[in-house]
C-alpha cells in the first residue's frame, strides 16, 4: 500500500476529528436527555401516585412544584438544604469514581457534626478561626473514620456496603451517646447541646441580606470551594487520575504500578472528611448546636445526587439543588395539602430505579464493547 | 454457499456477499486475518448463525440450516476452539452425550465404551474410553471433540484453529489424524492462520479479507508469501531480518526464584537465567507451566516467595510494580484486554499509566494536561496509532491499533528489560509483523528483551536463545537455536527431555 500524502492524511483527520466532537456533542446531548427524562418519568410517577391518594391532586403538585419558591423563607430552606446536600453528593462522588460503593457519608457527617461542636464549645477561639478550627478537625475526623472502612476494603477485601452500614451504626450509637450523657447541659429537659458560641456560627444570610432567608448562611461559600476543589482533584491531580484509572480498571491501574489499595483506601477517606464539611453545616450553620437526629438521614440522600450528577464534581451543584427543591417541595406539599412527603420519596424511589437500570445497560455496553474489542483482536 | 451476507444487529457486515465451495473428499484451508469473517462463515454453516441472505447447496440440494441439530442431520459437524466437554464425565460418555445406548432408563456404559473404541480404531484417533476428560491432556480432548462429531454422522467436519492449543508433536498425530479421514471418505474444513500448517495439509485453500472471499487456489499453487499478500491486502514480510549483534551485560539475573500461587500450589519452582542486553531470551512452553507467574513475579504484580531478581547491579526481589518500572522493566502483558489498557479511558490517559506521576506530566502532585496531549500526539504519530487525537476511548481502537498504545507506552519508557508476554497471541498477520520488528529493533538498540510465548515458530525464529518451561521449572536451555528442531524443543515442553543441572546453568 502506497502511504497517503501527507496532506490528504491531515485533512482526514481534521475531518475525522469534527466527526468525534460531533458525535461526543451527540452523546453529552444524550446524556442530558436521558437525566431529563427520568426526572419527567418520575414527576409523572408521583403525579399518577398523588392522583391515587390524594383529594386535591393539582393543588398538591402546585406546591410540590412551586412551593420552594412561592416564599423567601422557603427559598431559605431550601438553599440550606442544597448546601448539606451538595456536599453529600460530593463525599460519594469520589468514592464513587473509583467503583467503591461508600455509603459512610452518614456517619462521616455525624462525626463531623459533634467533633466541629465539640471544638466550638470547648476551645476559645477568636472570629473567623472560630469557624475554620472547628472545620479543620471535623474534617480530619472524618477523614479518619471514613480510613477505617477504606483500609478494610483495601488491604482485607471486605466488602464496603456491609462495613460502611455497619460503622455508620456504630457512630450513631455513639453520637447519641455522647450527646445525652455528656453534651446535655443540666437542667435542660431536652436532649440537646449548649448553643455554640457567636464566634463558630456561620453568618446568616437572613442579617446579610436582611431578608426572611431562614437557616440559609454562608456556608454555601464553603460549597463553592469545596466543588472546585473536589473538581480539581479529580480532573488535574495525580491522585484524581489513580481514582479515575482504578474506576477503569482496577487490574490496569495495578500493572501501571499504581498502588492501588491506598488510592482505594485515601478515596475512602477524602470522601469522609468532604462529609464531614456536612456535619459541620448542619451544627454550626442550621442548628448552631447538637441535636438528635441532626443527620436526618441526609448521608444517603447524597447518593441519588452523585448519582443523578454522574459522579462530575462540576454538575453536582445542579443535581443537589434540584433534589433539595424536591424536599422541600415534599415538605410543603405535606403541609398544604395534607399529601404526605412520601410522595417524594415515591419520588426518589422511581428516580433511583431508573437511574440504576441506567447503570445496568452501561454495564451492558461496556461488556458489549469489551466483547466487539476482544473480536477485534 | 452462495452470495452468503451476514450483517450483525450492530452494523458489522461480517459477510458481504461470499462464495465458498468444498468437494467431498478434500481437505480445505479457510484462511484469514482475525475479523475477516471466517467464523461467522462456518457458524452460518453449522447453523449457528443464520445468514441475512444467500443460499447453501448441499451436494446439489438447497438446505436451510437453522440450527447445530440440523446441521448434525446434514452430515455437518464442527470442533471449536473451545473445547465443549464435560470434564467430570469419562471420554466415553462425553462421545455419546445426546444419543446414548440405553439399557433401559440407563446409560450402557459397555456399549459407549465399545463404540468409542470402534470409532476410534476406524480413524486412527487414539483415546482412552474410561479416562476422565479433566485428567487427559489436550490433544486427546480434541481427539474426543472430532469422535463425538464422527459418531453423530459427521461427513463434514470444520476443525476451527485446531493446532493453536497443540505441542510440534500433537499437531503431527492431527494431521495423521485428519489425513485417514479424508482416506474415509471424510471432507474436512480446516480453519487456520498458520500457513506453514495450511501449505502442509491442505488440497485447496480459501483466503478472506474484510468479509470478502479473496480467492481459493490449489494449495500447490500458492507460497506463504503469496498467501499472507491475498489476506492482508499488501506485502507481509514473513523472514525477520536478524542482525549478528554481539550480547552485552547480564541485565536481569534470576536466582532459585520459587512462587506459590493462591491455592498453594507451586507454579514457579527454582528458576534461574540471566537475559542479556542486545538479546532476545525466548521463554517457550505449553501455556500454564509457570509462564504467566514467573512474568508477574518479575514484573512486581506478585511477590515471591524465594529467590532473588536483579537488574543491573540493584536487586528488585519484591519490590512493588512502580519501582520495578521505575528501575527500567517494561511489560507487554498477557492478557492486553484485561491488564494492558483501560478501555473506558482515553488514549492520552492510557499512554500515561506508568508515569503520570513523574515530570513533566506531573508537577507538585498535579497533572499537567498539556504535556498528556503533547505526549499522545508523539506517540500517535510515531507508532501509527489509527486516532484522530488522543481524547478518544482506547476501547474504540480496533485490536491492532490497542496493541499499539500498548507498545508505543512501553517502549517509550526507555526500558532496559523489556517483557514481552505473548505478544502475538490473538493478534492478525499485520500487527504480528509490527510486534516482531518492534522486539527486534529493541534488541538492536541494546535492550534486554524476555519473550514469552507459546507460539514455538515465533520464539524461535525471534529468540538469540531460548529457555524451556515445563512444569515451573526451566528444563532446558538452547544457545544455539537455529540448529535445533521444533520437535526437540517440543519435548522438552513436554517435559520428555530434559537437561542435566549442569547444563542449564552453563546457559544461564
Amino acid at each position: 500500500m502506497v502511504d497517503t500524502p501527507a496532506i490528504t492524511n491531515s485533512e482526514a483527520r481534521v475531518h475525522e476529528r469534527m466527526r468525534i466532537r460531533k458525535e461526543r456533542v451527540r452523546g453529552s446531548l444524550i446524556d442530558l436527555v436521558v437525566t431529563l427524562g427520568t426526572i419527567v418519568i418520575a414527576l409523572v410517577v408521583g403525579f399518577i401516585v398523588t392522583l391515587a391518594v390524594g383529594k386535591q391532586p393539582i393543588a398538591a403538585y402546585t406546591a410540590l412544584l412551586t412551593g420552594p419558591l412561592s416564599q423567601v423563607n422557603r427559598l431559605g430552606n431550601w438553599l440550606q438544604d442544597a448546601t448539606t446536600l451538595i456536599l453529600i453528593g460530593l463525599s460519594v462522588s469520589i468514592a464513587f469514581q473509583a467503583r467503591q460503593f461508600n455509603l459512610g457519608a452518614e456517619g462521616s457527617l455525624l462525626v463531623g457534626a459533634m467533633t466541629a461542636a465539640v471544638v466550638a464549645l470547648y476551645v476559645p477561639l477568636p472570629p473567623i478561626l472560630g469557624i475554620i478550627v472547628p472545620l479543620l478537625a471535623a474534617m480530619a475526623a472524618g477523614f479518619l473514620v471514613a480510613l477505617i472502612p477504606g483500609w478494610m476494603k483495601a488491604y482485607l477485601n471486605a466488602n464496603e456496603i456491609v462495613s460502611t452500614l455497619m460503622i455508620n451504626a456504630i457512630i450513631a450509637n455513639l453520637y447519641q451517646y455522647l450527646l445525652i450523657n455528656f453534651l446535655t447541659p443540666e437542667g435542660d429537659n431536652v436532649r440537646r447541646s449548649a448553643l455554640l458560641p457567636a464566634t463558630s456560627a456561620f453568618p446568616l444570610l437572613a442579617d446579610i441580606f436582611n431578608a426572611n432567608l431562614g437557616r440559609a448562611n454562608l456556608a454555601i461559600v464553603v460549597v463553592l470551594i469545596v466543588v472546585i476543589a473536589v473538581w480539581i482533584l479529580m480532573r488535574h491531580t495525580s491522585f484524581g487520575y489513580e481514582i479515575r484509572m482504578i474506576g477503569a480498571n482496577e487490574k490496569f491501574a495495578q500493572y501501571g504500578g499504581i498502588n492501588t489499595k491506598r488510592v482505594v483506601m485515601l478515596a475512602f477517606a477524602i470522601g469522609g472528611a468532604v462529609a464531614a464539611i456536612g456535619g459541620v453545616h448542619l451544627a454550626m450553620g442550621v442548628h448552631n448546636r447538637l441535636i438528635l437526629g441532626i443527620s436526618a438521614g441526609l448521608g444517603f440522600e447524597g447518593i441519588v445526587v452523585a448519582m443523578l450528577a454522574r459522579n462530575n464534581p462540576l454538575l453536582v451543584p445542579i443535581t443537589g439543588l434540584f433534589y433539595s427543591y424536591l424536599r422541600i417541595g415534599g415538605d410543603i406539599m405535606e403541609r398544604t395539602a395534607s399529601v404526605g412527603a412520601e410522595i417524594v420519596q415515591v419520588i426518589q424511589a422511581v428516580i433511583i430505579l431508573l437511574i440504576t437500570a441506567q447503570f445496568v445497560i452501561e454495564y451492558v455496553r461496556t461488556r458489549r464493547n469489551r466483547r466487539a474489542a476482544e473480536a477485534k483482536l | 454457499m452462495r452470495d452468503i451476507i451476514k450483517i450483525y444487529p450492530n452494523g458489522v457486515r461480517a459477510n458481504r456477499e461470499v462464495h465458498f465451495g468444498i468437494r467431498s473428499g478434500e481437505i480445505h484451508a479457510l484462511v484469514g486475518e482475525n475479523g475477516a469473517g471466517k467464523s461467522t462463515l462456518m457458524k452460518i454453516l453449522y447453523g449457528v448463525e443464520r445468514p441475512s441472505s444467500g443460499s447453501i447447496f448441499l451436494r446439489g440440494k438447497s438446505v436451510h440450516i437453522n440450527s447445530e441439530h440440523e446441521a448434525i442431520a446434514l452430515g455437518i459437524g464442527m470442533v471449536f476452539q473451545n473445547f465443549m466437554l464435560v470434564p467430570s464425565f469419562t471420554i466415553a460418555q462425553n462421545v455419546v452425550l445426546g444419543s446414548e445406548p440405553m439399557r433401559g432408563m440407563l446409560l450402557d456404559q459397555r456399549a459407549a465404551v465399545k463404540i468409542t473404541n470402534n470409532l476410534a480404531r476406524q480413524y486412527g484417533l487414539v483415546v482412552d474410553p474410561t479416562a476422565i476428560v479433566d485428567s487427559v491432556p489436550v490433544g486427546m480432548r480434541q481427539r474426543v471433540e472430532i469422535l463425538k462429531a464422527l459418531y453423530r454422522g459427521a461427513d463434514i467436519l470444520i476443525l476451527d484453529e485446531p493446532t493453536a492449543v497443540l505441542t510440534p508433536q500433537e499437531t503431527r498425530e492431527l494431521f495423521a489424524a485428519i489425513r485417514q479421514l479424508v482416506n474415509a471418505g471424510k471432507t474436512i474444513i480446516f480453519i487456520s492462520h498458520k500457513l506453514r500448517e495450511v501449505m502442509e495439509i491442505s488440497d485447496r485453500v480459501s483466503v478472506m479479507r474484510d468479509g470478502q472471499m479473496v480467492g481459493t487456489l490449489h494449495t500447490s499453487d500458492a507460497t506463504e508469501s503469496r498467501l499472507a499478500k491475498m489476506m492482508v491486502g499488501r506485502e507481509v514480510f514473513l523472514q525477520l531480518d536478524k542482525p549478528t549483534k554481539e550480547r552485552g551485560v547480564a541485565m536481569l539475573q534470576v536466582r532459585h526464584l520459587e512462587y506459590v500461587n493462591e491455592a498453594g500450589r507451586e507454579v514457579v519452582r527454582g528458576v534461574s537465567f540471566n537475559t542479556y542486553s542486545g538479546e532476545i531470551l525466548g521463554i517457550a512452553g505449553v501455556e500454564g507451566n509457570g509462564q504467566t507467574e514467573l512474568v508477574e513475579v518479575l514484573t512486581g504484580l506478585r511477590k515471591p516467595v524465594a529467590g532473588t531478581v536483579s537488574l543491573g547491579d540493584h536487586s528488585i526481589t519484591g519490590l512493588s510494580a512502580s519501582a520495578v518500572r521505575l528501575s527500567g522493566v517494561a511489560h507487554i502483558p498477557e492478557d492486553r484486554l484485561t491488564n494492558g489498557v483501560a478501555l473506558n479511558a482515553s488514549i492520552d490517559e492510557n499512554l500515561i499509566v506508568d508515569r503520570y506521576n513523574k515530570p513533566p506530566f506531573s508537577r507538585a502532585g498535579f497533572v499537567s494536561h498539556g504535556a498528556v496531549v503533547k505526549h499522545g500526539e508523539k506517540m500517535i504519530d510515531q507508532y501509527a496509532i489509527r486516532a484522530p487525537d488522543g481524547t478518544l476511548p482506547v476501547g474504540s481502537l480496533s485490536g491492532g491499533n490497542m496493541q499499539k498504545v500498548v507498545v508505543a507506552r512501553e517502549l517509550s519508557a526507555n526500558p532496559k528489560l523489556l517483557i514481552a508476554a505473548q505478544p502475538t497471541r490473538g493478534v492478525d498477520i499485520g500487527a504480528t509483523e509490527f510486534m516482531h520488528q518492534q522486539l527486534l529493533k529493541q534488541r538492536n538498540e541494546g535492550v534486554a528483551v524476555l519473550l514469552v510465548s507459546a507460539d514455538l515458530a515465533e520464539v524461535m525464529s525471534l529468540s538469540d536463545r531460548l529457555a524451556v518451561m515445563h512444569n515451573g521449572r526451566i528444563v532446558a536451555i538452547i544457545t544455539d537455536v537455529r540448529n535445533v528442531s521444533e520437535e526437540e524443543v517440543g519435548l522438552f515442553m513436554l517435559g520428555v527431555k530434559q537437561q542435566t543441572q549442569a547444563e542449564i546453568e552453563a546457559n544461564w
